[in-house]
């Protein structure tokens, strides 16, 4: 008896365990469905930082009259270029239109020169117009892969940053190539760039040097004329200071103190860092963007007032420093 | 000598090398320090190529000794310490994976879709114990599956349940098997990872839901001997068969039996074979008629199974992840039901056309309704043997382990009186 009483309840447990999967596998009832993806990581409170350190307001707001937009650029006077599909539109200072300029494609990244010319990178190609807006040059594409997003020039030198092909190009203003900078070369120490997505920014610091944003590895990195890695900042993180994703920071642009302005995407925020790469204050944090906002474009004029091109909410919008934090300073 | 020696040492510098290149991070590891937590996956992280030759090493070592103890050693307590060494490695080291039973379904996989490159571990752990059984019973049974080695340790009141019971209960890894290797070619799902009992154990990061399972299936392996490797492993079957053509399987007895009957109740799976003597021997005519039901049962069998199969193919189907987003997306009455799940707002964020998600799903229920006759079949022709193996009578005149079924735990030779 006690025997039989053993054997039931060994095959009543083992029948409990078939039964699980059986209805585990088949029943209607327990199709898994999830109403949260199980590998999503929930970053909403990365996203509440505390205000208090925001020492920008945003004083002023005025939108293009363009449906695509993704450059931004100052010149001289602080007038205000916008780029984007089929159109350039100049602003003044206050977001006034002055000019509207059609253009043949869609451009990607913008820089004014020195010598007042605007050069536009138009996906795989560079274009450069005058101030009317008049077609100067039109300089053969490097490849078809090519994808332009940043531009920068000193009057002489002009480096283009390819996304596509993941280089930096350095040309002379007639528009030779005179090389690539910063591809991988374990010899002279240079990492290469990690671009897993098309945010690559760059911009000229001074003479005979300029930075590339290295969104892959989230640094920032000095390079010479000559190609030389002068030296590089940034650190991953998930917090204020550092940068993360897949690519950032996405965009940069630098003050005249030699402080950068950096924006991101995945957790959209502005931010300055000192020279040296560390984090001086937040200009907006991720409540000033929409949700999935990227390729927050961003250039400086002469008051050092930060023009971030929000191409979500399609407004340029102006920051300038609070007066808060003007007084602290 | 010194030649040999730098040769060696240059070959021991080149695998460095080698482990180094895997090493290699093509992007900087994303950051997850903060409030992430990991689910649970069926596998665990990626191995070293070098260590995953290893495991190939350990495997084929200690299945090496452990029938070198079963058949010349005739040692339980040498299989015993096998056992607790696989189950520290190939258990709780290995985190159970790879294992041989799941192999099952990287080889069906790899043997109905072209693209799925099989690894060679799981190959070589499907098809090394195979090879052993072939030669030597089911000595990797014994004592070198960390899930037996897992239930040997509770099984402490083992009961004898018959052989009707056991022969019943023994169908259920025949459908499990059919349905890991259904599931697995048609890229289902790995159903035996999926409900392994025992992993979660092994990686000491059992949920509750696991624990629980785990912990049902170990309470009935008190009173029924193995219960997995028994009534639900698949890759038993496999050995099963192969076990029963083997060239040199375990004996109870070293010498002749005396039939001193000692051993008799002591096989907790029920696996010796009691003498059958010819005592009445069946007649011509008695045979003849068996043959010929025996000869029309099974096709019989396999035709019904198969067509009950082929019925049951959208069921069956209703597994595949791809037919059930099917289901759920064209089936707006469910849907409203139940909020929307983010498998359905992927598959409506992709852009995808829902006629394109049909026709998919209309190939994949086209491959169900092949593997359903073939299940169905399977599950028949498994039915139809177990009845002839019932009707027909094999006579033999000593104790002698089941080749099928006997685990070649050596428990039983410790019974015997008999020494050489
Ligand atoms: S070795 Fe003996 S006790 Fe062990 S399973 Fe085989 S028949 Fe049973």
């Amino acid at each position: 008896m006690k025997h039989k009483i053993l054997i039931i309840a060994g095959l009543a447990l083992f029948f409990s365990v078939v039964t699980y999967i059986a209805h585990d596998l088949f029943s209607n009832s327990s199709v898994k469905y999830s109403k949260s993806n199980p590998y999503e990581y929930d970053i909403q409170h990365l996203n509440k930082f505390d205000s208090v350190s925001v020492s920008y307001n945003e004083n002023l707001a005025f939108r293009p009259q363009m449906l695509e937009m993704h450059g931004v650029a100052t010149d001289y006077s602080d007038r205000i270029y916008v780029a984007g599909n089929k159109f350039l539109e100049i602003f003044t200072k206050t977001g006034n239109l002055l000019k509207r300029i059609a253009l043949d494609g869609n451009a990607l990244c913008i820089t004014i020169d020195p010598d007042k010319n605007i050069l536009l990178g138009m996906e795989d190609r560079i274009e450069i117009l005058d101030m009317d807006g008049k077609l100067k040059e039109k300089w053969e594409p490097v490849s078809q892969s090519s994808i332009i997003t940043s531009i920068s020039s000193d009057g002489k030198n002009v480096f283009v940053a390819d996304a596509g092909l993941t280089s930096v190009y350095q040309y002379d203003i007639s528009g030779k190539l005179i090389g690539h900078i910063g591809d991988k070369d374990p010899h002279r120490g240079i990492p290469g760039f990690v671009v897993p997505s098309p945010y690559f920014d760059l911009g000229i610091s001074g003479i005979n040097e300029f930075w590339v944003a290295n969104p892959g590895r989230h640094l920032m990195e000095k390079f010479d004329f000559e190609g030389n890695l002068i030296k590089s900042w940034g650190i991953t993180s998930m917090e204020i200071e550092g940068f993360c994703g897949c690519c950032n920071p996405s965009h940069f642009t630098i003050l005249k103190d030699g402080s950068f302005v950096t924006s991101e995407k995945g957790i959209e925020r502005v931010k300055i860092y000192t020279s040296e790469g560390k984090l001086k204050c937040v200009v907006a944090l991720p409540q000033s963007f929409k949700e999935g906002t990227r390729g927050l474009d961003l250039c400086v004029d002469s008051k050092d007032r930060i023009i971030v091109l929000d191409p979500v909410k399609k407004m340029v919008r102006v920051f300038a420093p609070n007066i808060d934090s003007k007084n602290n300073n | 000598m010194r030649k040999k020696a730098i040769l060696f040492l240059l070959f021991l510098l080149t695998l460095f090398q080698s482990m180094e290149s895997f090493a290699k991070q093509r992007f900087p590891k994303p950051e997850f320090e903060s409030a992430y937590t990991q689910p649970e996956t069926l596998q665990p992280g990626p191995r070293y190529e070098l260590l995953a030759y290893l495991d190939v090493l350990v495997l084929l070592s200690t299945l090496s000794l452990i029938s070198w103890l079963i058949l010349k050693k005739r040692s339980r307590k040498g299989v015993f310490w096998i056992s607790i060494f696989s189950l520290a490695y190939f258990g709780f080291y290995r985190e159970g994976c790879v294992c041989s039973i799941g192999a099952i379904q990287n080889v069906s996989l790899g043997l109905f879709y072209s693209a799925y490159t099989l690894p060679f571990t799981a190959l070589a752990f499907f098809v090394i114990p195979l090879v052993f059984t072939l030669f030597y019973g089911r000595t990797f049974c014994a004592g070198v599956c960390p899930f037996g080695a897992m239930q040997d340790l509770v099984a402490i009141q083992p009961q004898k349940m018959g052989s009707r019971l056991n022969s019943v209960l023994g169908l259920l890894p025949y459908l499990y098997l059919g349905l890991a290797v259904l599931y697995a070619a048609t890229g289902t799902d790995f159903i035996i990872c999926r409900y392994d009992p025992f992993v979660g154990i092994f990686r000491l990061n059992a949920s509750f839901g696991m624990f629980v399972f785990a912990g049902i299936l170990l309470g009935s392996g008190v009173f029924i001997a193995r219960p997995y490797c028994r009534f639900l492993c698949p890759y038993g079957v496999i050995l099963n068969w192969f076990s029963r053509f083997s060239k040199k399987h375990m004996t109870i007895t070293p010498a002749n039996c005396i039939q001193c009957k000692l051993c008799e109740n002591t096989c907790p799976y029920d696996a010796i074979n009691i003498p059958i003597t010819v005592k009445n021997p069946e007649t011509k005519q008695e045979l003849l008629k068996k043959f010929i039901l025996i000869c029309i049962l099974i096709p019989v069998l396999i035709a019904a199974g198969g067509y009950t199969g082929s019925k049951l193919h959208t069921t069956l189907a209703e597994v595949n992840p791809r037919v059930r987003l099917a289901k759920a997306v064209m089936d707006p009455v469910k849907m409203q039901e139940k909020p929307e799940s983010y498998e359905i707002k992927a598959f409506k964020s992709s852009g995808k056309p829902a006629k394109q998600l049909l026709e998919e799903t209309n190939e994949i229920l086209r491959k169900f309704y092949i593997g359903g006759w073939l299940l169905g079949g399977f599950m028949g022709l498994t039915f139809g043997l177990l009845i002839a193996g019932r009707l027909i009578t094999n006579y033999n005149p000593d104790y002698v382990p089941n080749k099928g079924t006997c685990l070649s735990c050596n428990r039983c030779i410790e019974y015997c009186p008999v020494k050489v």
